[in-house]
């Protein structure tokens, strides 16, 4: 709207042109059509280059940057029934993750937000933390307490009990299954939370003045109520699901359990010669994959989401749960001990003793410790991520204000073009998006050497954080009313100085949660990092999977130790910005 | 027998208390309206007749069956209470039909398909929105989805209906409209209403009684007139518009038919007036006398013998179409009144300004 008016300004400038030829160049070079036009070429460099050039991969009979000729050699290879069991592995895990994540996310938001709980806050801050614990780190950590032979868990059992049998194995389905709940869970909470908060009380309230009792206007009004946006979440989550690295890696391949991204991970690291045709292949079929999933959330929710649930704010019906709330609030606490104390604290009882899986006292040690400290190659991969972090959060925030600003606030043409590229890579998993930009860089004119850098994790780290950085800064901008810039338009002050003054001003504490939120997204990223990085550009999470391949799981212990200190620092000071200010995530 | 009874109704948040021994009787088929600023208690009072506050102190009973006693920690869920309500953002359930949400109260009470159908359709008819059975809730406006409410709150023949502010989220001229159609419908229904408001003309026109709170307290339950021109306190006599007080002394008092008393006052002129306090000759009085009451007469014609007289200064005159709204300089301070929208007294003029005995009332200072 604001620059609408601008260009209604006449400008009378002096130069000997025609006046629609003027005008015409005016428009064309005008700040705003330079700036759409430089969005739309940053995000199809970031989403559209890499899409493009897997397909032209996927065809391509050689790995990139050599000579080969076309043909559909990659397409075939992957029609196999091995592949038809990867596909329903797949599909069959995640929505065996997904079913138990959405029903124990609503139990437990149901918890936080409708009940008289006590200390709901505190529990409220401590069930989402698994969310923001890199995976690989918790997956490292089960990978100790379930192991079968020596995890703490079965060793626990078998002392306390007296079996000789271990009742766990986490290399197995329920365990893919189980550590990928723990990200689920928390994810879908943070969804579903804020719908159970936003709904009018009254909606409740009137069903129970027509007679029906608690239970009944629960399935009747509130769960129906909510439907779309489960269903919403239902599927995001299936998706993530899918996309999911970490956890079949860990607990699924030791089993012979693989799912798409480790076939594709297998097909390029685990083979005599990495056979890039048939992973490309294979991951454009996950991209379509993902397309149709995406097309049937949109068929889904066409028109079906009640404005009524996402209103503005009201002060929720509290449930007296009398004696209860001590078991609800113990349930809480239960959630918060399994997925965060347990893998937390192996990993610190792991970093002192000699040998993980042989807990007595003489085998106390600090070696590791000192081990790790000495390890130049975990100080340039700390290096690295940090600065990875630093650099590429600033990155994909400033891109994804920029896009949500076009996007949300202003009427130009080619906003919305910029909208769906930005959004594009939400629907690459990580893996999928590694393997377009291997061939993208391979593709690229000479003297561009990006391949090989940690500038080739950045442009993947900016794509996959772009989508996130959109969203929250969506949010930022449609809580602030367009009354704010108008009216310091009209008192005086230039477009710029509005952004500045204004815009920035109130939409700042946004920013520095979506900062922190793609810090971590960073600092957890695994399945492009592994293909992208190469020797002097590893970044700490593909260090911290190379010594647990080299079976260092006590040096991995004290490197996830000092990932957890960044990651509850950095949670805190993200809570202490919500707390002052509008909550967007 | 009584509808509704209240008896030492009391509700606390913390320490604070929203509702403050509270005690009503409302008899059947009455519509009472309870009146107030936001954060008088009316609506919790309104909410624990429903059951979806519990009282913190008291006992209410609805047609003669106790439904809540603080006392004996006897309490009965809303849904087993058998009211009707209509929510201030009306409550109509998005996910749902027309039709479905009238019906949904007589579905959970297990009635026959046919007779849900036949009852759901005399309900939309009642309120005029027959032809919207099939309609999707969240396609309808404002004011189709207040009779939704309605229909819903009516369909399953409640004790007694609850209305939390319905009209509040309407447009001026439909929230006119669509008092006047309620108030005729539930007179020919004759149910017997508790109707929550902050808005004064809305509890005049459609209340049979009106209860003014304030603070948590009762200040006055009455009829509309009542409360209007005859008030106990200057805090209700200031709550509707702003009408002017005049200090007066009092000179005597004696008893009036109807409990009332007459005083003989001086305040600038001296006449009797009416009160239903009895106040002690030689103590002060104010005397309410609303803007629409007073008028000018010509500058020649003294005091009347029925009423009271000032003069004064026009101050200020606003034109308001329906009528002009001018402020005088007298020697009782600053009055304000109403004039037709065609008199039109220049500010500064000397005039006379002269209001009828029956239509000041006397309050306690």
């Amino acid at each position: 709207m604001t620059s609408n008016t601008a260009d209604a300004i006449p400008r009378n400038q002096p130069i000997a042109m025609p006046a629609p030829l003027q005008s015409f160049a005016q428009r064309l070079f005008s700040g705003r059509n330079v700036l759409v036009v430089s969005l739309v070429a940053i995000l199809s460099f970031l989403a559209v280059y890499p899409l493009a050039m897997l397909l032209y991969g996927s065809l391509h009979s050689t790995p990139p940057g050599m000579a080969g000729e076309f043909n559909l050699n990659g397409y075939k290879s992957i029609l196999n029934w091995s592949n038809t069991v990867v596909l329903l592995n797949t599909v069959a895990i995640s929505l065996g993750k997904t079913i138990p994540s959405l029903t124990l996310a609503v139990l437990l938001a149901w918890i936080i937000a409708r009940t008289d709980t006590p200390w709901r806050d505190k529990l409220e801050v401590l069930i989402t933390l698994p969310f923001f614990i890199p995976p690989i780190l918790t997956a490292m950590a089960w990978g100790m307490l379930g192991n079968p032979q020596v995890g703490l868990l079965n060793q626990v059992w078998k002392w306390a009990t007296g079996a000789t049998v271990s009742p766990i194995n986490v290399y197995s389905y329920g365990g893919v299954i189980w550590h990928m709940m723990q990200y689920s869970t928390p994810f879908l909470f943070l969804f579903i939370v804020d719908i159970f908060r936003a709904m009018d009380p009254a909606l409740e309230e009137s069903s129970r003045m027509c007679g029906a009792s608690r239970w009944r206007t629960f399935r009747l009004i509130t769960l129906m109520l909510m439907l779309p946006a489960l269903t919403n979440s239902f599927i995001l989550s299936l998706i993530r699901g899918i996309e999911s690295f970490e956890s079949p890696l860990f607990f699924g391949t030791p089993a012979k359990i693989e799912v798409i991204t480790t076939e594709i991970y297998n097909s390029i690291n685990h083979r005599a010669t990495p056979d890039y045709q048939y992973a490309t292949a294979l991951s454009f079929a996950i991209m379509v994959m993902m397309f149709l999933l995406v097309v049937w959330q949109w068929w889904l929710l066409k028109g079906r989401t009640f404005t009524t649930v996402t209103g503005k704010g009201y002060a929720p019906n509290i449930m007296k749960l009398g004696k209860w709330k001590w078991v609800t609030f113990s349930f809480c606490i239960l959630f918060f001990v399994i997925t965060v104390v347990l893998p937390v604290g192996q990993l610190l009882i792991g970093s002192f003793f000699k040998f993980f899986g042989f807990y007595s006292y003489d085998m106390l040690t600090t070696e590791h410790y000192v081990a790790v400290f000495n390890n130049a190659e975990v100080w340039r991969a700390m290096g690295n991520t940090m600065l990875l972090g630093l650099l590429g959060a600033t990155a994909v925030m400033i891109l994804g204000s920029i896009v949500a600003y076009v996007s949300v606030r202003t009427k130009w043409r080619g906003r919305r073009l910029i909208d769906g590229l930005a959004w594009l890579p939400w629907m690459m998993p990580g893996m999928v998006l590694g393997i377009g930009f291997l061939w993208a860089f391979a593709m690229l004119p000479g003297p561009i050497p990006i391949y090989g850098t940690i500038w080739a994790l950045m442009l993947a780290y900016v794509a996959l954080g772009t989508p996130i950085s959109v969203r929250v800064m969506s949010s930022a901008y449609a809580q602030l009313s367009y009354d704010l810039e108008e009216c310091s338009r009209v008192h005086g002050a230039t477009f710029m100085q509005t952004m500045w003054r204004i815009l920035i001003a109130l939409a700042w504490p946004s920013f520095a949660v979506g900062w922190v939120l793609a810090f971590f997204g960073i600092m957890r990223e695994l399945s492009a990092s592994i293909l992208l990085y190469s020797v002097g550009s590893e970044v700490l999470s593909v260090v911290l999977l190379r010594l647990w391949a080299n079976g260092l799981a006590e040096q991995v212990s004290v490197i996830g130790l000092m990932m957890m200190l960044l990651v509850i620092l950095f949670r805190w000071v993200q809570l202490k910005l919500i707390k002052s200010r509008i909550s967007t995530l | 027998m009584s509808a509704i009874v209240l008896e030492n109704i009391s509700k606390f948040f913390g320490a604070a208390a929203a509702v403050d021994d509270v005690n009503l009787q409302v008899e059947t088929g009455e519509f009472v309206t309870l009146l107030g600023p936001s954060g008088c208690g009316k609506t919790t009072t309104l909410r624990m007749v429903a059951g979806l506050e519990q009282n913190s102190t008291g006992r209410i009973s609805i047609g003669g069956e106790v439904v809540s006693d603080a006392a004996q920690d006897f309490f009965i869920p809303p849904e087993r209470r058998h009211l009707g309500m209509v929510f201030q953002s009306y409550a109509i359930w998005p996910h749902m039909t027309v039709f479905d949400n009238v019906a949904y109260p007589l579905r959970i009470r297990r009635k026959s398909a046919q007779e849900i159908k036949d009852r759901v359709e005399r309900a939309l008819k009642l309120v005029e929105m027959g032809r919207f059975a099939d309609r999707p809730a969240p396609a309808l406006s404002g004011g189709q989805q207040q009779r939704v409410a309605i229909a819903r709150a009516l369909v399953f023949e409640p004790r007694v209906l609850l209305l939390d502010e319905p009209l509040s989220n309407l447009d001026a001229r439909l929230r006119t409209q669509t008092g006047d159609e309620f108030r005729q419908l539930q007179k020919r229904l004759g149910i017997t209403s508790l109707y929550v408001t902050h808005d004064q003309g809305e509890a005049m026109a459609l209340s049979d009684r009106v209860v003014v709170m304030s603070m948590g307290k009762i200040l006055q339950v009455g009829p509309p007139e009542d409360i209007y021109q005859r008030p106990h306190s200057r805090a209700v006599a200031a709550f509707f518009g702003s009408p002017n007080f005049i200090e007066a002394e009092v000179k005597a008092c004696r008893s009036d038919t109807g409990g009332t008393f007459v005083l003989e006052l001086d305040g600038g002129w001296i006449g009797p007036c009416h009160s239903t306090h009895e106040i002690k000759p030689g103590n002060k009085a104010a005397v309410m006398v609303r803007p629409e009451n007073m008028r000018l007469v010509s500058g020649d014609r003294g005091p009347s013998a029925t009423g009271m007289a000032w003069k004064g200064i026009v101050k200020e005159s606003i034109y308001r179409g329906a009528h002009r709204s001018v402020m005088l300089d007298t020697s009782a301070g600053n009055l304000n009144i109403d004039l037709t929208a065609l008199e039109n007294p220049a500010v500064g003029a000397q005039v006379d300004v002269f209001a009828a005995e029956n239509s000041a009332w006397a309050v306690p200072i």
